[in-house]
């Protein structure tokens, strides 16, 4: 619970400002091969919140924070490790920032890593508030990998925010499609779907 | 960390209750699916006492989600509460030397979540504030802990004797019930 009063009612505008500004930047989204260099990895998937956020849910109230508006952070790792307490900035290095329903496209070294766990902004503006999600899912890219599919992560919650179930689930064929109409054809994309840690 | 008072912040803070006010939510005291929600947060280790609280509509959606709250020395509630999902939002006062505080509580993990499918009287707890340390450059945290006292009988009977219109209205059997059945 946040305690605001005139010496630090800004923080949670600052701290919205480290992740957009300070953080180490997020694995770039990308269209085409262009962006794509050797060695990289296009890594291919989707998250799903159940139900999804409700028109209102989240409250943007500063200029630009629309830009975190129904976006999950994916914090993710090449070493597998449990969040302790509030994530710093430092955990969002290398973030993925997923665009909620929809397939993200974003380029990675072609190492496999761990989604350690994920954050949507609430609200920033009158007060911070915001949510995290579970993690725990091992992404098995293998060196070499081009294109890979790693699956839909769905999340059911409920309407205080506890996640009660995550699934994966195999959504290739739409991902698939999605992908050829941006990369093309030449390079097939590989499945390799999330898996827990176990 | 409490020493500065901010005058555009202290009317920040204004707007921000006026905000939570409960414009909007005109119900009759008497409608049959409304449900007394209270509680108490002790704030002697706080910054300030409160002076407003807010309570949040997360479910079922709505545009006008928050809905305030009567404080009297650390008593909270409302009696106009239609079934839904709900939770603690935010507390907030002042006092002369620590200026403007609002006491924000999260959307997950919230202690005082409450679900009301049924209309009725819903004891959120009694509490007691409790600073948690943060950094120099950290917004400031807090807890709040359960505690026995005041009990849920104790706090019933300071609505029906101090909380405005509640003894002319249909709450009046309703809380005189409820004591007897705490009684039992």
């Amino acid at each position: 619970m946040t305690l605001r009063h005139p010496g630090v009612r800004l923080s949670g505008l600052l701290l919205a400002a480290a992740l957009a500004a300070c953080a180490s930047p997020a694995r770039e989204r990308v269209d085409g091969w262009s962006a794509v260099g050797a060695g990289e990895t296009v890594v291919v998937g989707r998250i799903e919140l159940v139900p999804p956020l409700a028109k209102g849910e989240q409250k943007m109230q500063v200029i630009n924070s629309g830009s975190f508006e129904n976006i999950v952070f994916l914090m993710a790792d090449e070493n597998n490790r449990t969040l302790k307490g509030e994530p710093t900035s430092a955990d969002f290095g290398g973030r993925i920032e997923a665009t909620l329903e929809q397939t993200f496209f974003v380029r990675s070294s072609d190492r496999p890593f761990y989604i350690l766990g994920g954050m949507v902004w609430l609200e920033i503006g009158s007060g911070s508030n915001k949510a995290y999600f579970p993690g725990g899912l091992r992404v098995a890219l293998k060196p070499g990998d081009k294109a890979v599919y790693i699956g839909t992560v769905r999340y059911q919650r409920d309407e205080f925010w506890n996640f009660k179930k995550v699934s994966i689930v195999d959504d290739y064929d739409r991902a698939n499609s999605e992908y050829r109409k941006k990369f093309g054809t030449r390079i097939p994309l590989r499945k390799a779907l999330v898996t827990p840690v176990k | 960390m409490t020493g500065r008072i901010g005058f555009t912040l202290g009317l920040f803070a204004l707007a921000l209750s006026a905000g939570c006010a409960s414009s909007g939510h005109e119900r009759n005291i008497n409608d049959p699916t409304n449900s007394l929600v209270f509680g108490y947060i002790d704030m002697d280790d706080a910054p300030t006492s409160i002076a407003y609280a807010s309570i949040q509509q997360v479910a079922p959606p709505t545009q006008e989600p928050y809905w305030s709250l009567a404080v009297r020395k650390g008593l909270f509630y409302t009696a106009y509460l239609p079934p839904g999902s709900y939770q603690l939002s935010k507390f907030g006062g002042s006092a002369f030397f620590t200026g403007e505080h609002v006491y924000g509580f999260p959307r997950q993990g919230n202690q005082t979540a409450l679900r009301i499918e049924k209309p009725g009287i819903y004891f959120l707890g009694s509490y007691k504030y409790r600073d948690v340390k943060s950094g120099m450059f950290e917004q400031g945290k807090f807890s709040i802990d359960a505690i026995n006292k005041p009990t849920e009988a104790d706090l019933l009977r300071r609505i029906l004797d101090e909380g405005s219109g509640i003894k002319d209205s249909a709450w009046r059997d309703r809380i005189q019930a409820r004591l007897a059945k705490l009684k039992r």
